[in-house]
C-alpha cells in the first residue's frame, strides 16, 4: 500500500487515487504541423522505465484534482508531488 | 414534489448488535439526517472572484483545507481546491446563494436530493470509520472534513463535535444502502442504538 501526498490535502492512502500516466509526454503545439510518427508517439509510444518516474496521478476519491507524481517504478518511494502548473 | 429519503425501508430503529448488559449511553448511535440543504459550490478556474468576500449565512467560503465554517443552522465543507459543500437546515438559503454568487464566477448545484447522509453518534464513533477508511482518524479534529472511501464506496465525512464523537457520513444516494449496511455491521461489535 503506497500513501502518497496530495498537493492539496495532505498524505493520504493509495485506495483514494487513480493512476493517470505519463506526466513527461507532451502534447504536440496547437495550430502547427505534425507528422503522423509525433502524433503516433505523443497517443501510443510510452517507455516503461526502472527508476524515477514522472506520473500523473488523480486524487479521485477526495479532492478530484490531478498533480504529479515523481516515484521510483522499481522501489516505489514518492519523492516528490507536485501541481501540474508546478516543475520540479 | 414529495422527497423520499435515501435510507427510506432500510433504517430501521431499535437496538442492534452487543448490546445487552451495556449503558444505552455508551452505545453508538445512528441516525438518518434528512431534510438538509446540500448545495455544491464550484468556482471556475478562470474566475478571480475573492472568496473571503463571500457572505453566506454569516459564512465565509473557507479556502483552508480539510476546515468546515459553520453556525447552528450551515456548515461550509471544503471539498477541494475552489470546491466546497453547503450544508443547511434552511432550505430558503439556496435563493441567497444563488444571487450572490454569479454565474460567471460559480457554478452552483443543488444536491440535496442526491446524498444519502448517515449521522454516528458516540465515543467509538472513529472506530467503526477506522475499519473501513484508510484515512488517519487521529488527524480528524472538531469542525474538519475529509473525502474519502468506506469500503470502496467515496464519501464525504464531516466532523461536527468531539464531545461526543459526531460524525455526518455523505454518500451517493445510489450507495446510501451500501453504506448504511457498511457502517451498521461495523458497529455490532460495539452495539448499537438506530433512531
Amino acid at each position: 500500500m503506497l500513501h502518497i501526498k496530495c498537493p492539496y490535502c495532505g498524505m493520504r492512502s493509495q485506495n483514494e487515487f487513480a493512476y493517470g500516466g505519463d506526466a513527461s509526454v507532451k502534447r504536440p503545439e496547437l495550430n502547427k504541423e505534425t507528422t503522423d510518427s509525433e502524433w503516433d508517439s505523443f497517443v501510443y509510444l510510452r517507455k516503461s522505465l526502472r527508476g524515477k518516474h514522472l506520473e500523473l496521478w488523480h486524487h479521485i476519491s477526495g479532492c478530484r484534482q490531478w498533480f504529479k507524481v515523481q516515484r521510483d517504478t522499481a522501489t516505489h518511494e514518492i519523492f516528490k508531488t507536485l501541481k501540474p502548473s508546478e516543475d520540479i | 414534489m414529495t422527497s423520499i429519503s435515501a435510507l427510506e425501508n432500510i433504517h430501521q430503529k431499535g437496538l442492534f448488535g452487543d448490546y445487552e448488559g451495556k449503558n444505552e449511553n455508551e452505545l453508538i448511535k445512528i441516525f438518518e439526517r434528512k431534510n438538509l440543504l446540500i448545495v455544491q459550490i464550484a468556482q471556475y478556474k478562470n474566475s478571480s472572484f475573492l472568496t473571503k468576500d463571500i457572505n453566506i449565512d454569516g459564512l465565509n467560503l473557507t479556502n483552508e483545507t480539510l476546515k468546515v465554517s459553520c453556525n447552528t443552522d450551515t456548515r461550509i465543507l471544503w471539498c477541494g481546491p475552489k470546491n466546497w459543500l453547503l450544508i443547511s437546515r434552511k432550505k430558503d438559503l439556496l435563493k441567497t446563494i444563488q444571487k450572490l454568487l454569479i454565474d460567471n464566477d460559480f457554478a452552483v448545484t443543488n444536491l440535496s436530493h442526491s446524498r444519502a447522509i448517515i449521522e454516528l453518534e458516540g465515543e467509538n464513533s472513529k472506530e467503526i470509520l477506522k475499519k473501513g477508511c484508510p484515512f488517519n482518524f487521529n488527524e480528524l479534529k472538531k469542525d474538519n472534513c475529509v473525502n474519502s472511501v468506506f469500503n470502496g464506496i467515496t464519501i464525504t465525512i464531516d466532523m461536527i463535535d468531539d464531545n461526543p464523537n459526531t460524525i455526518r457520513l455523505f454518500a451517493l444516494r445510489s450507495f446510501g444502502e451500501s453504506l448504511y449496511h457498511s457502517i451498521t455491521d461495523a458497529c455490532l461489535e460495539f452495539g448499537y442504538k438506530s433512531l
